[in-house]
């Protein structure tokens, strides 16, 4: 029989892959006891740092531990230094293609994206028309989220230009592991992520035209699902996490309230969707946002990262595109495979997707955090027809893809290690340079034979290591 | 025509307001239509003007000092040309097709509109389904609320100008027509309806025609524009949110009227 999925430890034979060999004698040398131990340390750790995901939809409504699992995930160098150019070759050409579509609309004009599709996408915001922003930036932070087929190529399964989470894991994922095995550490070169922040603050401060602006960390609050995060990027590039009721407008310029009275604010990392941002101008009812900050925005008197209708460009509808992008705007050929994809708004597509449900990833366009989605496979018969009812009444609000084979990682579970599926989010950021710490957030679906890795969705994380080969 | 517009606005407050902010669009810019000949907006406090998403010229107003009261005041000539139906854009309409919460079609309104349109996807075909609107929702103050949707005063079969203009929309973007919120000024010689207005406008042969469901109108003759947008959200003359104040009284005063021509010599 042949092989359905391509393991990232172990070659089809059995043998251990060469950049995962240091682990696998270590794993071998330390005694099951210990491992144990170290395990239940990871979690009290967690747990007392606070490290914790709301879950949405749950009556329980509470926080609760994203388990974290001890084996890491490693990519040798040399292959990561072909995803890192694939993502900034393809968050490149993203935020090309928003500057373009808010001024110019070359592409459109060019018959390659329908205008329709853009222009009439909900993502797609009219204040951004004609706006310039500073370097032509949208997308200042992106995270590209890929997987990998059977025989081990990478695909981009979709890109999140909006407000992309994940990145605290990352960054306590490697924390936990040097507190936890040190050993490791020193006995092979691995790629280190600590400097994640930084980079951010950097990235940040470049967006503004000033020489050295005043950041600050933007959040829902505490309910939401990454309230944590928020709070641990805002201390880790030590600037201020605000609240909508910190802040303030007057005459088109935004302020923080502090206790040394007001202080001009000129960047906002915002983990805000746009329909929050200004209840004036946006949802009315929003409570989270800061009135008048969109006038402000387009007085050009504050930055907001990422800016405001990148939401068009991260569309699944607008994914099948992607390629298309890379070839317009930078003559080059894509790097990174695009999953080919049903468009279900064209009848040629729907009639084979509705034909074809129980092997096929039927997602919403405008969805994300894995809620809505079906996996064809895994789903039982009742899920699948009342997906396809959906899907009649609503074709243009889904796309369908094949069901990937996603490579597997070993992982601890309750008895003993399996292999698991699992992901990788790489965050590119943009800024005077477009730039990646070497890895990212691997994500893994705990459930044996699940191929959704969300942790809304139950799934963990594992430790990213790129290993010089 | 040669309106003139005189447009005050107070607001008194129960208790002192701490702080307030308003998105302002009261101010008329000219176009194929229309030619503005003065126009003043006076506020507390001296405000640049900028224009907004929609390309309307937009005022934000931001007071923090403690006030009781605002008094906002607008006044103005303008020139209408009568002759002139339609109003050309460089900008795609692509943008209107979109449904918003207060112009969502639901399977009422798309039935509705498919009636009354049937294959006539046209001006005229437009203009059928201003007329049966108008019957179908009658002009009824008082009976709707700001954030009344479209699909709710369709079933309810009351309201007002602004309701009126979110049926239309639903409507015409439910047959894939982009259409457009428009508020302003309607000059009319009864006092059965208020000189501040809403109306609809809609993408046919290239240019945005007028469609005024409360009046039956598609010639917009008497209708002096202020501002469009998706619906009533993104073009009402005041958008405002304020710090305190308790409870509020508004006293809105408009005065809409021709200006005789002086006879040219």
């Amino acid at each position: 029989m042949p092989r359905a999925f391509y393991d990232e430890m172990h070659l089809a034979s059995g043998e251990c892959r060469s950049h995962y060999r240091e682990f696998a004698r270590w794993l071998a040398d330390t005694p099951t006891e210990l491992l144990a131990q170290r395990r239940r340390e990871a979690d009290l750790l967690f747990h007392r740092a606070g490290i914790t995901f709301t879950l949405y939809g749950d009556d329980q409504g509470t926080e609760r531990l994203i388990p974290f699992d001890i084996i890491p995930r490693s990519i040798p160098a040399s292959e990561w230094r072909i995803v890192e150019r694939g993502c900034i070759q393809r968050v490149q050409a993203l935020n090309m293609f928003l500057a373009d579509l808010y001024h110019d609309q070359r592409i459109i004009k060019a018959g390659i994206v329908p205008a329709e599709q853009v222009l009439a996408n909900e993502g797609y915001q009219m204040a951004m028309q004609g706006l310039d922003l500073h370097r032509n930036i949208y997308a200042h932070i992106a995270g590209v989220d890929l997987v990998r087929d059977g025989d081990g190529s990478y695909y981009v399964l979709e890109d999140n230009l909006r407000t992309p989470s994940g990145v605290s894991y990352m960054l306590e994922d490697r924390k936990m592991m040097m507190r936890l095995f040190p050993e490791l550490f020193a006995a092979q070169r691995i790629a280190p992520v600590n400097h994640y922040p930084n980079l951010l603050l950097d990235t940040l401060k470049s967006s503004s035209p000033l020489d050295n602006p005043t950041v600050v960390v933007l959040t829902p609050g505490r309910f939401n699902s990454a309230y944590f995060e928020h709070a641990f990027l805002a201390r880790e590039m030590g600037v201020e996490l605000v609240e909508g009721a910190d802040l303030f407008v007057r005459d088109d310029k935004l302020y923080m309230r502090t206790t040394a009275g007001a202080k001009q604010v000129d960047v906002v990392y915002r983990r805000l969707d746009d329909a929050f941002l200004d209840p004036l101008a946006f949802n009315p009812d929003s409570m989270l946002g800061v009135p008048g900050l969109l006038a402000c925005y387009r007085s050009g008197n504050v930055v907001l990262a990422n800016a405001i209708g990148t939401g068009v460009a991260d569309d699944k509808s607008i994914y099948p595109y992607v390629d298309e992008m890379i070839r317009f705007y930078l003559s080059e050929e894509p790097i990174l495979k695009n999953v080919p994809t049903w468009q279900c708004r064209k009848p040629a597509d729907l009639s084979h997707v509705l034909a074809n449900l129980p092997d096929l990833v039927v997602k919403e366009t405008q969805g994300s955090g894995g809620y809505g989605m079906l996996v064809g496979p895994a789903a039982t018969k009742a899920e699948i027809e009342a997906f396809r009812a959906r899907l009649i009444a609503r074709p243009e609000a889904y796309i369908a893809q094949p069901t990937l084979c996603l490579s597997t990682c070993p992982t601890f579970v309750e008895n003993g290690i399996a292999p698991r599926h699992i992901d990788l989010r790489p965050f590119v950021l943009s800024g005077k340079e477009t730039r990646i710490v070497p890895g990212g957030l691997t994500r893994v679906a705990l459930r044996e034979g699940s191929l959704v890795v969300n942790s809304s969705q139950g799934g963990g994380t594992k430790d990213t290591w790129v290993v010089e080969d | 025509m040669r309106l003139s517009i005189s447009h005050d606005t107070t607001y008194h407050y129960d208790d002192q307001v701490r702080g307030s902010i308003q998105y302002l669009r009261m101010t008329p810019h000219d176009s194929e239509r229309q030619q503005v000949i003065d126009w003043q907006l006076k506020l507390p406090r001296p405000t640049r003007a900028q224009l907004d998403p929609y390309g309307n010229i937009l005022h934000v107003l931001t007071l923090d000092e403690p006030h009781e009261s605002i008094v906002i005041s607008a006044s103005g000539q303008v020139v209408i040309d009568e002759q002139r139906e339609a109003e050309h854009e460089a900008q795609s309409p692509l943008p209107f097709l979109r449904f918003t919460r207060l112009t969502e079609a639901d399977e009422a309104l798309r039935a509705f509109a498919r009636q009354q349109c049937a294959a006539r996807q046209d001006r005229h075909g437009l203009i059928d389904l201003m007329h049966a609107l108008n019957a179908h929702i009658s002009y009824q103050p008082g009976s709707t609320v700001v954030d009344t949707s479209a699909a709710q005063a369709f079933a309810g079969g009351q309201g007002v100008c602004q309701d009126h203009a979110h049926a239309f929309l639903a409507c015409a973007r439910s047959l894939g027509i982009p259409a457009r919120y428009v508020s302003g000024y309607l000059f009319t010689d009864s006092h059965d309806h208020l000189a501040s207005h809403a109306w609809a406008e809609a993408w046919v042969d290239g240019a945005w025609y007028s469609f005024d469901v409360t009046n039956c109108l598609a010639r917009p003759e008497r209708h002096l524009k202020l501002a469009v947008g998706l619906d009533y959200l993104d073009a009402c003359p005041v958008r405002g949110m304020r710090r305190g104040g308790g409870g509020e009284q508004m006293c809105a005063h408009v005065l809409v009227s021709p200006v005789l021509r002086v006879q040219q010599q």
